[in-house]
């Protein structure tokens, strides 16, 4: 008989495919470009002049350079500190409302229910990309800015789902248990129904963070991200001019950047998603 | 390997579209392109170029610009003449010509165009000033001319404006003379009235079609338009009671060698009919011309390289079909503003330093390959009050000197000195050139913060004065450096065009002394010495005169580029014989 614990299960189902083991070894790739470029061990020369302006990828620029002369790749590297900085800092603030509202929802019911049901239609009935233009207009711009409007708006899908499943397990035996022995509500909810249910956040979040990632692109690239900084955004926004030119590597660095961590984080959410609630498998 | 990926989709495009025969080698007819829909053909609301261009077509007024002369010069169009103006400036005496007509029109009795009298002039203007009528052009007679305003509040609460009223500014003296008289001397006056906003209307049609009067234009000009309906296309005919009125005989020094006044004397216009598409995205813009479906069109930015090589150069490819380049200076000044409320900018050579730290010969090639002019002071090239010999000792790039100024200005290699935030446009070519300008300025210890704004938002933080810096281009109104100086004058301070906040006393008295004076050498020599004045004062750091790009078929004759271009169409010419042999190519 298998005895080992859940997470023990689910962590032996996702090594054994490979192609999540890749997707996990990619996004840790990431985090680690990221760490060292926040560190300033990598791409700290991203502003000065390597070369010429706009000079074909060559032996000595992998990656080209851009209109005055900066290096591509460093201007990725430096892309991607923004972009893995905001999937973090959206999720850190998306998680907890989401979890939250959606626990308290889904176990009072009653009030509580219609309460947080009522916010989260609304806020899911206004089209994402204009909730978030309007927070950034009213917070001004810059990196920050873009921190809290994209965990202002991520959350609802995640409250949602905890909402759904603590509604289902507050009335299993467990829980039942757990009351019979004198368990108040934050002690059945907290300490009984959440962990049961948190293998959604796991799984949520590796989706939301790539959500997180593609909204910074369109934000920069609409010239309401990050100012003053290298963003894949706005790299596109640079090569949307240089195309016709024929200067294609700003928008090759800055999309096979994002294509890679998006489709890595996607094959890890899946994964994720069978490993930890493997009765959904398939589905 | 995107060249080659765009070139094959061209390819297939052309492929499938090469069996339309579009062309006509019977009658003169002049393809062009408008690149916005039109909202209607009253002139009272001509606020954009695009409309404006196509009202200048069916309607006129009393001036125009001469079609080759420069600097432009204001010729009498309607008007027979320069208008009389009395001694103290403020009443001018206008005779009309005789023997124009309307076009005919259903309007009329009988169906034909009556004679173009004094008193249309004055229903004309009234129009602008209807409260009813909400026109867009209103603010160009507001408060200018005697008793207009107060006809106007009279009939703001009313049901209707009445058009019977005596107005103690707009006086008839007979059927061919009337008179206006300003409350204050406003010498750019001529120049409204060679604007589409004043062009001339009659009674008849505006009453007869009523509502539809904007789909029904009925003027005196050179073609006519029997209905304007919203489609992608608009096709005026020669107006065959057009009056007689002749191609000039004389222009500018060489219009003569480059074959302008070929057409001398020859009764206008010159073409039997203009065919205008509507297309607003530049690639089918592109393609149309290419397939020899405009006859002239703007560069699309995009298709610069295509187009023109080494940024001067036609492409072999359109140079061997005859397609002619036509690089064109515009009236118009980039910059990069100061906010002179913030005392940090009261120090002259902090300014001075930021400005010659900006390597300008660098900004020209990267972002107008290198087609732009690097602007001395407020007045661009082609304006009165510009000298040629002039150069401003601050835009020259020296960072040696840059780092001297900032020294003295109490900076030395930038320590204590805040970063600098400066407020653009979110468009790509305007962050970038902040981010040039940055970059350049780092060199000297100089921080600039970039902040990226929509249109409007730039706009209210300007007028509300929450900048510190800001950068944008001006383009000129009409002719008149007045329209340039007047930038930097205190009293149109925030929320006024004066968005720098720039207040200096000794300008101030020039250019009050100057925008009273006629156009003539006194005026000329007020504005060179202000235009200079500030040019070392550097209250913006002076950016460009930029330039645009036409492209001209082989065919078409007479073009010479003209910033105000509404009247320009009855000029050109297309010859039929280059047409035929050409268009093979094509």
């Amino acid at each position: 008989m298998n005895t080992n614990s859940l997470w023990k299960d689910a962590f032996f189902r996702l090594t054994k495919d490979k192609l999540a083991v890749a997707s996990l070894v990619i996004v840790l790739a990431y985090f680690i470009i990221a760490i060292l470029s926040s560190l300033g061990l990598i791409a700290s020369g991203w502003s000065q002049e390597v070369g010429a302006s706009n000079l074909a990828p060559s032996i000595d620029h992998f990656f080209g350079t851009d209109i005055f002369g900066r290096s591509v790749i460093m201007k990725v590297i430096r892309g991607t500190q923004v972009a893995m900085s905001v999937g973090v800092a959206a999720s850190l603030i998306a998680i907890p409302i989401g979890v939250t509202l959606g626990a308290l929802a889904g176990y009072f019911g009653g009030w509580v229910d219609d309460f947080v049901t009522w916010l989260y239609t609304t806020f899911s009935s206004v089209p994402n990309i204009m909730l978030l233009i309007s927070i950034t207009l009213i917070l001004g711009k810059g990196i920050f800015s873009v921190y809290v409007a994209l965990g202002l708006t991520s959350w609802v899908h995640l409250c949602r789902l905890i909402r759904g499943e603590v509604l289902k397990h507050r009335e299993r035996e467990y829980v039942q248990a757990a009351a019979a022995i004198g368990g108040g509500h934050l002690r059945k909810l907290f300490r009984h129904i959440l962990p049961n249910v948190s293998h959604i956040i796991i799984i949520n979040t590796s989706m939301q963070f790539q959500v997180a990632i593609k909204s910074e692109v369109i934000l920069s690239y609409l010239g309401l991200g990050v100012q003053g900084e290298p963003s894949w955004g706005t790299m596109i926004d640079d090569a949307k001019l240089e195309l016709v030119r024929g200067v294609w590597w700003q928008l090759a660095g800055a999309t096979l950047a994002m294509f890679f961590i998006l489709l890595a984080l996607n094959i890890l959410g899946d994964a994720l998603r069978d490993a930890l609630d493997p009765k959904l498998k398939g589905k | 390997m995107i060249k080659s990926i765009v070139s094959f989709l061209f390819g297939i495009f052309f492929l499938f579209s090469s069996c339309s025969k579009d062309r006509s080698f019977d009658e003169r007819e002049l393809h062009l392109i408008s690149p916005e829909k039109i909202a209607g053909f009253d002139p009272i609301h001509a606020s954009d170029n695009y409309s404006a261009n196509e009202m200048g077509k069916v309607y006129e007024g009393l001036f125009e610009f001469h079609p080759l002369k420069r600097p432009y010069e204001l010729v009498p169009n309607l008007a027979e003449s320069l208008p009389l103006v009395s001694d103290d400036g403020l009443t001018y005496s206008f005779k009309i010509r005789a023997g124009v007509h309307f076009h005919d029109s259903p309007a009329f009795k009988d169906g034909k165009g009556r004679e173009l009298k004094s008193d249309d002039f004055l229903y004309s203007l009234k129009r602008l000033a209807d409260p009813k009528l909400q026109a867009k052009g209103w603010w160009l007679l507001d408060d200018k001319i005697v008793g207009l305003n107060e006809w106007r509040n009279k009939y703001v609460a009313a049901e209707s404006s009445n058009y019977g009223d005596e107005i103690e500014g707009l006086r008839k003296i007979d059927d061919y003379t009337f008179s206006i008289k300003l409350k204050k001397p406003y010498p750019q006056f001529l120049y409204a009235l060679a604007m589409p906003y004043t062009f001339v209307v009659a009674k008849e049609a505006v009453e007869h079609f009523a509502k539809e009067f904007l789909n029904h234009p009925v003027g005196t000009g050179p073609f006519v338009l029997p209905v304007f309906e919203q489609t992608n296309r608009i096709v005026y005919t020669k107006n065959p009671t057009f009056r007689e009125k002749f191609y000039p005989s004389e222009g500018e020094e060489g219009d003569d060698k480059s074959g302008l006044l070929a057409d001398a004397g020859k009764k206008i216009p010159l073409v039997d009919k203009i065919i205008v598409d509507i297309i607003v995205e530049s690639q089918p813009k592109w393609l149309s011309f290419q397939k020899a479906k405009a006859d002239l069109l703007e560069i699309p930015k995009d298709n610069f390289d295509t187009a023109v090589i080494a940024g001067k150069d036609l492409s072999p490819e359109l140079r061997s079909k005859g397609i002619r380049l036509f690089a064109n200076p515009q009236l118009d000044v980039t910059f990069f503003a100061f906010n002179h409320d913030d005392p940090l900018f009261k120090n002259k050579k902090l300014r001075q330093a930021m400005s010659i730290a900006w390597n300008r010969d660098e900004a020209n090639k990267l972002f107008y390959n290198k087609a732009a002019i690097e602007a001395q002071s407020v007045i661009p090239p082609g304006l009165g009050g510009y000298r040629k010999e002039f150069k401003n000792p601050y835009i020259k790039f020296d960072i040696d000197q840059a780092k001297k100024l900032l020294a003295e200005a109490g900076y030395p290699q930038g320590k204590g000195l805040p970063e600098i935030k400066i407020e653009t446009r979110n468009e790509t070519v305007a962050r970038q050139l902040i981010e040039h300008f940055a970059k350049n300025l780092d060199r000297i210890g100089i921080k600039i913060k970039v902040s990226m704004n929509t249109w409007p938002e730039l706009i209210n933080k300007v007028t509300k004065r929450q900048h510190q810096m800001y950068t944008m281009a001006w383009g000129a109104d009409y002719p008149d450096a007045e329209n340039f100086l007047g930038l930097l004058y205190c009293p149109y301070s925030s929320p006024g065009s004066n968005g720098a906040n720039y207040c200096n006393p000794d300008f101030d008295n020039l250019f009050k002394m100057a925008t009273v004076l006629q156009d003539g050498l006194e005026r000329n020599t007020l504005y060179e010495k202000m235009n200079e004045m500030v040019a070392v004062d550097v209250p913006w750091i002076f950016g460009f005169n930029r330039t645009k790009f036409y492209l001209s078929q082989a065919w078409v004759r007479n073009y010479k580029f003209m910033e105000f271009n509404h009247s320009q169409f009855q000029y050109l010419n297309v010859d039929l014989e280059v047409k035929k042999e050409l268009s093979k190519k094509f």
